[in-house]
């Protein structure tokens, strides 16, 4: 008996048992009459419509049934009620065909969006003396040794410790080009390794990787409504009410006019209730948010919810951090200026206090002399500079402000660069420059293209290099030498002047307050710092600027899709309301504005799922 | 405490917001919400998980029998 049941509750069984009893009734109808296929009809709709029903009465007894079910039934009913048995049961099947087709078309882009998330392996080839083992990714310890093949995905965050190959790291980033990893290179969970064997020792666990980050933070995003949805939401809430009370009037005042039989008021107030019900559209808004943010989510760029798409469709000014944002991260050193000691002295200074140091300008500096011994009591000191020991003197290496407030007289000249102190004494100097990404230039222009009249670097390196970028590329206005909070100061003052939306854009470092202040704020680089994830509005997983434009081409094109799909729906079902209230078109016409609308929007939204390219 | 599971078989975004605002009635549950495209609902407990689920899954299934609550 269960299992019958079971088998019933498919949605195509029952139309199949229910369409077969409806032809049997028609059949009937046609040779014997209808109080012969009265029973049939009945049986007809029973079969097609049990669950429907029951369903429905449950919602009554919750005194809570505006629902689809509710009005299909009282529309089934009624049509019976009236004499109308035909019409009655066909409505009923109509609605099961729309509902299995809708059901499909749901359970078809959940499919495709799972697929384009399907980035991360669930199990691992650990090491252990030299035998592999396959285990379960979630229970991989972190500093074991994995083994990643060619072709395979690299389940857990790891640094490579022995091998070469080329990566794939297209699902994370969107970034086409393969990147080469080697001993000491991070490679990210969800990349995968095109050609040679990698041995590499896991950094993280498989749940804190960037793989599952990147899935909770897509599926986070669902929660976050937009404006559209939350629109559609409070819509049906009110609209509901109005169109049952409309359906009443219909139902009662041509009749006690005398306008029209009554059955006949009765027949079109049923159509009206039926394309009235609100579920096609509640449907196909979040429907073409949750396709762009899964379609953007394949190309690196992950919003944090549905709520981006309006402001960051509409941006007006965009703000950047220079460092890593609108140049590499890495510096080039193209001057040393010493001042009282030897090259070589300054070189080592430098290159002792930078050497534990993650800051961008670091890396190029402690290149300089790599063989330099590491400072003790090293302090970073954010926006100004590192100071330490080396050796038995005490050093700053920094900007104008850390001599400053270290008590040192810089002399007449140039500041750029970094100002190197020693015991006291200013010793030198250090000029760095930057490298512009190679696509910052065609990011502005097509930035510019889509309607941002302003563009703003807020930098805390010195004059001379925000200078140098901001002509280079064009951005028309910069503020240098700035530290975390003056950036802060600086960006209120943009959102304060501009009307539109403003944009930040930082790699996240020392960024925070400004990519949660911002009214967009963007992450950029690899699924980096936690604090500026949490704060960022979206997160582009790329280094390169074009990811932006895409970022609000993707926005555009989502919103318009949902934009269509409210027009089209409600359009359709204000065209039926009026055809079915002058009775130009029947009960099964109302039933296609409610499901098939749902279904042609559903597909409609799937379009938001791939994403525009450059 | 939050707790996490996969819903199916809920018919439209409509019917996730009633029958999530009818699991919030329920005594323990702080909050709940479902999200009918990712097929997930979220509710926000002080009951233990033991006898939270069979709580949510009586209300769903008193909702619609179709639905199912997993882990």
């Amino acid at each position: 008996m269960k299992r019958l049941l079971h088998i019933y509750e498919r949605e195509p069984v029952r139309i199949v048992l229910g369409l077969s009893l409806f032809v049997a009734a028609l059949v009937t109808d046609g040779l014997v009459g209808d109080n012969a296929a009265l029973p049939i009809y009945l049986l007809a709709l029973i079969a097609s419509g049990a669950l429907v029903f029951i369903d429905a009465v449950r919602g009554i007894l919750r005194l809570d049934f505006l629902d689809e079910k509710f009005l299909m039934s009282i529309a089934s009913v009624g049509a019976m009620i009236i004499g109308e048995r035909a019409e009655g049961v066909a409505v009923m099947l109509f609605y099961l065909v729309g509902e299995y087709f809708e059901h499909r078309a749901v359970r078809r882009s959940r499919a495709s969006i799972k697929s384009l998330m399907d980035i991360r392996p669930d199990t691992a080839r650990v090491l252990l003396d030299g035998v592999e083992y396959e285990r379960d990714a979630e229970e991989v310890s972190v500093g074991s040794i994995i083994v990643i093949r060619p072709g395979e995905r690299c389940p857990i965050d790891a640094v490579v410790i022995e091998g070469r190959a080329e990566l794939d790291t297209s699902a994370l980033t969107g970034e086409s080009l393969p990147r080469t990893a080697e001993a000491g290179s991070e490679i990210q969970s969800g990349t995968v390794v095109l050609d040679g064997v990698l041995t590499a020792r896991t950094v993280r666990l498989a749940e804190e990787s960037a793989a599952a980050r990147v899935l909770e933070l897509v599926e986070n995003a669902q929660e976050h409504k937009s404006r559209e949805e939350s629109f559609i939401t409070s819509f049906s809430r009110v609209y509901t009410p109005i169109v049952t009370v409309l359906a009443l009037l219909m139902a009662i005042l041509p009749s006690a006019f005398g306008w029209l039989r009554p059955a006949d008021a009765v027949y079109r107030a049923l159509s009206f209730l039926v394309v009235s019900c609100p579920c096609a559209l509640v449907i196909s808004v979040p429907m073409a948010f949750f396709g762009g943010i899964g379609g953007a989510a394949s190309t690196g760029i992950l919003y944090k919810g549905g709520n981006v798409f309006s402001p960051i469709s509409r941006l007006k000014a965009v703000v950047f951090d220079k460092t890593g944002t609108l140049t590499e991260a890495e510096l080039r050193v193209d001057g040393i200026y010493p001042e009282g000691i030897s090259e070589g002295e300054l070189s080592r200074l430098t290159a002792s206090l930078e050497q534990g140091s993650n800051h961008p300008l670091a890396s190029a500096l402690s290149r300089l002399d790599p063989s330099a011994p590491p400072a003790r009591d090293i302090r970073e000191l954010s926006g100004r500079g590192v100071t330490g020991t080396v050796g038995e003197d005490s050093v700053g290496v920094g900007n104008a402000a850390l001599m400053r407030e270290l008590g040192v007289n810089i002399p007449e000249g140039p500041t750029d660069g970094v100002l190197v102190a020693k015991n006291g004494v200013y010793v030198g100097r250090i000029s760095l420059t930057d490298n512009i990404k190679s696509e910052a230039g065609e990011a502005l222009t097509a930035l510019r293209a889509l309607g941002v009249t302003r563009t703003v670097i807020l930098s805390g390196d010195s004059e001379g290099s925000v200078r140098g970028v901001a002509e280079a590329l064009g951005v028309n206005e910069h503020h240098s030498s700035l530290l975390p909070e003056d950036k802060y100061r600086h960006l209120e003052k943009i959102i304060s002047e501009t009307d539109g939306t403003v944009a930040f854009v930082g790699d996240g470092i020392n960024d925070s307050p400004c990519l949660a202040r911002a009214d967009v704020g963007i992450a950029m680089g690899e699924i980096g710092s936690d604090s500026a994830i949490e704060a960022a509005d979206a997160v582009i997983m790329t280094d390169r600027l074009t990811a932006l434009v895409r970022a609000v081409k993707i926005a555009r094109r989502t919103l318009a899709i949902a934009k269509e799909n409210i027009v089209f729906a409600i359009g359709i079902k204000l065209l039926v309301i009026v055809l079915a209230a002058f009775n130009l078109v029947g009960m099964w016409a109302a039933v296609f504005a409610d499901v098939g609308v749902a279904v042609l929007a559903i597909l409609n939204s799937m379009r938001a799922l791939r994403a525009p390219s450059n | 405490m939050k707790f996490k599971y996969t819903i199916t078989g809920i018919d439209c975004p409509n019917c996730a917001a009633k029958l999530a605002s009818l699991m919030e009635k329920l005594d323990g549950v702080a909050s709940a919400g479902i999200n009918f495209l990712a097929e997930r609902l979220t509710v926000e407990s002080e009951l233990p998980e033991a006898e939270l689920l069979p709580a949510l899954t009586a209300e769903a299934k008193k909702f619609s029998r179709g639905i199912e609550i997993e882990k």
